[in-house]
């Protein structure tokens, strides 16, 4: 079993991520990621399962490195995308946080996600799915080296971006 | 039969379109977006009475394989025959009508019905039937009385498999008419042949299927839906300093640049655009070998041009930021659902892949930085299509500028569209897409008026 001081440290850490992207603290969120960090929500295949080998399959999403979602951001924020004027109201609920592993290469951490958002004139929109991190220590605290999130409404109403993830 | 009067008290389905090519107006009543009378007519006369694109050979490729999908309304599922052959049939078993097929894809020898355990095999022939003995004296069970329901047509043309459950259409080549020669521009530069590379894209709308189809052949939204695609892409590049196939063309997106448009008959569409970095392309390093097997004005389509294509009613493939293959349907007057899939040549080198599939990402997909932009302005002209009193969609853009027949560009590559344009800023291939419409659905209500 993990060291209980060290999943309620990662559990904080998920939800302080969360109340960042609820709060929309963009720019705040993306300190939280090393530059070579990956962002990857896969897709699922015609089989229902999903996709595996990231590089050379169809993801949702497979942002390799910070400036990708740097790009994300900039287009929210930009005004420019219909979708995301006005911007969805979010409320990440972060559940089941286990730490799964503690070794040279990092934390890795899993995680149950409820995140509800809403904006006019779409309404409500509930995607549910669970995170797969992969931590790393710097100072008193952690930097994202990877987040992986399961989508469970792989068929999508309307659309999702990384704040609604 | 209902021959109810048309809602909005039309007498014909061309009284939507008001199509005055001497007085230079071509507009759609908005009507035609969210009145269910509507929908109901399309299914019967446009779905269900004429070819609709199913799925790629390749999701069949070996005997036992089979896809399910929709014609319409109807559920069906293709499947690979032992002998090579395709079957498609209406998913629907023969005995009680439980959907016989549950899963999306698959492979099965025979298909056992999770009702009643009746079976049938790849030829829609029902082989057995759960307790024989008990059910029917020997000498009354005829087993082919639960064969499954066949479709009435299947072909496919160049890995694109079609199907019709209307019998009397013509083949599907003649269908698909000038359409044909730029699927093979799609095609033909592979080695091999194509695929699919593994995962697929869904997702549901809340528009009629109309407005999205409209957004195909309409280029000229892109400089101002996509202008924040652009600027995110061309941000990321700065701060990555990217270089080769893993950069992107935003050049169609942030300036004027020449292209064409092409009505291509039949309600098909296509255009293509100058790509002014050709090089940020997968296929730009194939050009070597590309230019011993393609004449130089078949290169310039290959490798110079973005292309983009929309076969009437339910598929679209392009090659713009992407390899891109789409299909949708109606699932109501005010909702649709897509598929879509990143379409490329087998035995691709992997980086080459890798660079495919993250353009795809990148503006594809309902988690992409486009596809979701698209999808909000369709919703949002959905929901507009309600002001009954504006009711005049104008697609009179470009008539001025309309040739009858084939540009140069069409003509180097052999092909004859019913009419062309000079520029993507044009509606000549949407009104193409109306006039379609419009015949199929008044000949589909007149042969129902015998």
């Amino acid at each position: 079993m993990a060291d209980s001081t060290l999943t309620a440290a990662v559990a904080e850490f998920l939800y302080r991520e969360a109340r960042l992207l609820d709060g929309r603290k963009f720019g705040e969120w993306l300190d939280l990621f090393g530059d070579d960090a990956i962002f990857w929500v896969p897709a699922v295949d015609m089989d229902r399962t999903y996709t595996r080998e990231p590089e050379t399959s169809l993801n949702f999403m497979y942002i390799v490195g910070r400036a990708g979602l740097e790009a994300r951001v900039f287009r929210v924020e930009s005004g420019g995308s219909l979708a995301s004027n006005p911007l969805p109201h979010t409320r990440h609920l972060v559940t089941n946080v286990m730490v799964d592993s503690d070794g040279p290469a990092g934390i890795a951490a899993f995680a149950n996600t409820q995140v509800v958002a809403f904006c006019e004139p779409r309404g409500q929109q509930i995607l549910n799915g669970s995170y797969e991190y992969l931590l790393r220590r710097e100072g008193q605290g952690f930097r994202i080296a990877a987040k992986k999130v399961l989508l469970l409404e792989y068929v999508v109403d309307g659309y999702f971006d990384f704040f609604t993830v | 039969m209902d021959l109810r009067p048309l809602s909005s008290n039309r007498r014909s389905f061309a009284d939507y379109i008001d199509d005055r090519p001497a007085d230079r107006v071509f507009r759609v009543d908005r009507a035609i977006y969210n009145d269910p009378d509507v929908l109901e007519a399309e299914y019967r006369n446009i779905f269900e009475a004429n070819w609709v694109f199913l799925c790629h050979e390749a999701h069949v490729r070996n005997p036992g394989d089979y896809f399910a999908t929709h014609i319409g309304r109807q559920p069906v599922f293709v499947v690979r025959r032992p002998g090579g052959a395709l079957g498609c049939y209406l998913n629907a078993c023969g005995h009680r009508g439980a959907t016989l097929v549950t899963k999306r894809i698959g492979n099965a020898k025979e298909f056992v019905c999770p009702y009643h355990g009746f079976c049938f095999d790849t030829a829609g022939k029902c082989t057995a039937v759960s307790a024989p003995k008990t059910g029917w004296r020997e000498q009354h069970l005829d087993l082919s009385t639960f064969d499954l329901t066949p479709i009435a047509c299947i072909d496919s043309y160049r890995g694109l498999v079609f199907g019709s459950l209307a019998a009397d259409v013509p083949s599907l080549r003649e269908h698909l008419g000038a359409a044909a020669a730029l699927i093979d521009v799609f095609v033909a530069p592979a080695p091999q042949e194509l695929e699919l590379a593994p995962g697929f894209g869904i997702y549901q709308t809340a528009c009629n299927w109309k407005i999205m189809h409209e957004n195909g052949p309409d280029a000229y939204h892109a400089p101002v839906v996509h202008n924040n695609f652009a600027q995110a892409v061309m941000y990321r590049e700065k701060r990555e300093l990217r270089s080769g196939v893993t950069r992107t063309d935003t050049g169609r997106l942030t300036g004027r640049i020449e292209s064409a448009s092409y009505d291509l008959g039949n309600g098909h569409t296509a255009f293509w655009h100058r790509r002014r970095d050709p090089e940020a392309f997968p296929i730009y390093a194939q050009r070597e070998e590309l230019s011993k097997r393609f004449t130089p004005g078949q290169m310039e389509w290959i490798i110079g041009r973005g292309r983009h294509m929309t076969i009437f009613p339910n598929l679209l493939l392009n090659d713009l930021a992407s390899t891109h293959l789409r299909t949708y349907r109606p699932l109501g007057v005010d909702r649709m659902e897509t598929m879509i899939w990143c379409i490329a040549p087998v035995g691709e080198p992997k980086d080459m892949r890798a660079a495919r599939l993250r353009k795809f990402e990148d503006f594809f997909l309902p988690s992409g930085m486009a596809t979701p932009d698209d999808v909000a302005i369709a919703e949002s002209a959905h929901k507009a299509s309600f002001a009954f009193d504006s009711k005049w969609t104008n697609m009179g853009r470009g008539i001025d500028f309309k040739i009858d027949g084939p540009d140069a560009a069409a003509r180097e590559l052999g092909f004859s569209p019913r009419a062309s344009s000079d520029s993507w800023d044009h509606d000549i291939a949407m009104q193409g897409v109306y006039r379609r419409w419009r015949d199929m659905m008044e000949r589909g209500e007149e042969r129902r008026r015998g």
